[in-house]
């Protein structure tokens, strides 16, 4: 029995510590909030008066990052199973644009919404969230049904889909965002904040982070995930069926899509449709930097959550620096490199 | 954990697994012409054979992983069609696969309840389905002991971090958990040094202890005289020879595989 003790893996090299740390999955997470906090310590100290310490700066970059956030633990549950969706972009722009046609048709006749009157706002309200969603849904059904029936990588899938989406979404608005969205749903929600403090759609963001943190970590569905992303032939032949869970991830994802649709069109109170081009790609960054691999079976909602605020973090403390934004996409793509690197450096090492 | 012997089903056979006849074609190759095979509880039955004899076939057919053309599988002289791996599992069928089949990023305890996890009670009729842990890491621990792995520091580690041999002994400790009648392996010992080997033997030998019946494929044939009970010879997709291991030298074994007399045939 001694060969067990013999044959477990040689001590780490050199900066033993140090390594121990890059390598370890579970500390992802706590070093990326190290990095923002002391992003947020830097940037507070440098800028004038600590402007950028001010609650309501701080609320502004948790509201700005929750839309990201929402898709980056989406993209979270389909990397876990080693699939990727580049196609969420496209996918909130097409459900924002059902969901505010649906709005605006419903919450009163042209002549009404065309001069601010909404008779019918809630019920129409309702019908456009359920729309949002239930489109954001079928499109994340289309890419699973492309990937698991015709066995078409999804990374091609939904490179397809994402101009396939974008496209329809031009063709339902003939290219121009939706007029007459009612402004009361930004300032009544959008930018809203409980207790003046947390922005009411970073609460929505957080419960549903909070559910998919639970459902991955503590359910049989999140342990199918996980097997399936680390080996679909052992999760096959355990008996699961990771076709037809794949299928429900990629309906999830559409549906957190749907569901960031309609946080979006509360935020700006208008479409966006020339937007999101490279929200799929950000989302997909922040989850890979947080630290859930992009091979699949390693994945940590809280990492993906937490390195979603690195790019606003930046990105507003350049502003309040008065440095030029611009270097926030230099900065965190090469984090994003540093994070693919250390990811490799770990699977190579355990190999 | 041991061999719960079917309840109240009366036993219409000594044989846990009994196949006969078996044919399978893949196109115009002809995997099985004929095979057939037996073995009783508590008994080691080594399967060898040149490469292509039909022994890999056999396994995945008794497995559920391959459908026969033709012949019968009975199992407690029943005779059953088996549809797919999970049917051969609810009949009590385990199998140990040459590449192992387990998830490298899950631990060890997940690994050995893939498929078929406890769940915690309570809340919606059992909804969401939350995994109970606790029983899984006291089921895995008590698995791991009960075929001599004790040194395994924590059923808790990733079967990424562990070693080939270490990885061996799980995929084994895993079919001998859940075998109500039988398990099968697939080369167990073959990406395997002398002493890891040496554990593997001993954890089939356990598993045969408890009553189960164990069929093992394997090119080390001088092991299998001395580790197996009964040794089935295959040739050209036919079992051609099923003897004592006691009553058979290499000489002879090697001789009917590779087409000589099969004199000793039972």
């Amino acid at each position: 029995m001694s060969e067990m003790t013999q044959n477990s893996p040689p001590p780490p090299a050199l900066p033993g510590a140090v390594r121990r740390f890059l390598t370890s999955s579970r500390s992802t997470p706590v070093g990326m909030a190290l990095i923002v906090i002391a992003l947020i310590i830097i940037f507070g100290v440098l800028s004038p008066n600590g402007a950028f310490f001010r609650v309501s700066n701080l609320t502004t970059i948790v509201l700005n990052a929750s839309v990201t956030m929402l898709l980056a633990v989406g993209v979270t549950m389909i990397l876990a199973a080693g699939e990727l969706d580049l196609s969420i972009g496209a996918n909130v722009v097409l459900s924002s644009v059902v969901a505010a046609k649906t709005l605006v048709a419903l919450s009163g006749s042209y002549d009404e919404v065309r001069i601010g009157e909404y008779p019918h706002l809630v019920p129409a309200l309702v019908a456009a969230i359920l729309a949002g969603i239930a489109t954001g849904a079928a499109f994340g059904a289309v890419n699973g049904l492309l990937v698991t029936r015709l066995r078409i990588n999804s990374f091609i899938v939904t490179l397809g889909t994402l101009g396939i989406g974008t496209g329809l979404a031009y063709v339902i608005t003939n290219g121009t965002n939706v007029p007459f969205v009612p402004r009361v749903i930004q300032t009544e929600f959008g930018i809203q904040k409980l207790f003046g403090v947390v922005p009411y759609p970073t609460i929505i963001v957080l419960t549903l982070s909070f559910i998919l943190w639970y459902v991955l970590r503590v359910t049989r569905f999140g342990l199918h995930t996980l097997a399936i992303g680390s080996s679909r032939e052992a999760a096959e032949r355990a008996g699961i069926r990771s076709a037809r869970h794949i299928f429900k991830l990629f309906v999830l994802v559409g549906a957190l899509a749907g569901v960031a649709a309609a946080l979006d069109l509360a935020r700006f109170a208008t479409t966006n449709i020339g937007g999101h081009q490279t929200t799929a790609l950000a989302a997909i960054a922040a989850v890979v930097i947080g630290g859930t691999s992009l091979f699949g079976g390693r994945a940590t909602i809280a990492g993906s959550m937490v390195a979603s605020l690195i790019p606003v973090v930046l990105g507003t403390g350049l502003v309040i620096l008065g440095v030029p934004s611009f270097y926030q996409l230099i900065v965190v793509g090469v984090i994003l490199i540093i994070a693919v690197y250390i990811d490799q450096q770990r699977r190579d090492k355990l190999n | 954990m041991g061999v719960e012997q079917p309840d109240a089903a009366p036993r219409k056979s000594e044989f846990v697994i009994e196949a006969t006849d078996i044919v399978k074609r893949y196109g115009h190759v002809q995997a099985l012409g004929g095979a057939s095979l037996q073995v009783r509880p508590g008994e080691v039955l080594a399967l060898v054979g040149d490469n292509g004899a039909g022994k890999s076939t056999l396994a995945k057919i008794i497995c559920g992983a391959v459908v026969p053309d033709s012949g019968t599988l009975a199992f407690w002289g029943e005779p059953t069609t088996v549809t797919s791996i999970r049917h051969a599992q609810e009949l009590g069928v385990e199998t140990v696969y040459q590449d192992l089949a387990l998830a490298p990023d899950l631990t060890v305890a997940e690994n050995m309840f893939l498929g078929r996890e406890p769940i915690n009670p309570g809340w919606f009729g059992g909804h969401p389905a939350r995994l109970d842990r606790r029983h899984m890491r006291a089921k895995a621990e008590e698995a791991l002991r009960g075929i001599g792995i004790s040194t395994l520091t924590s059923v808790d580690r990733t079967v990424r971090d562990l070693s080939g041999g270490q990885r061996q002994a799980i995929a084994v400790a895993r079919a001998v958990m859940w075998a109500k009648a039988a398990i099968i392996m697939d080369e167990p010992t073959a990406a395997l040094g002398t002493r890891q080997t040496g554990i593997v033997y001993d954890s089939i030998r356990s598993a045969a202890t408890r009553g189960l019946a164990v069929i093992v494929i394997s090119h080390d044939i001088p092991k299998m005289l001395s580790l197996a009970d009964r040794i089935a010879i295959m040739r050209q997709g036919r079992t051609i020879s099923n003897t004592e291991a006691r009553q058979m030298t290499l000489t002879d074994v090697v001789t009917i595989m590779l087409g000589g007399k099969a004199t000793e045939a039972a």
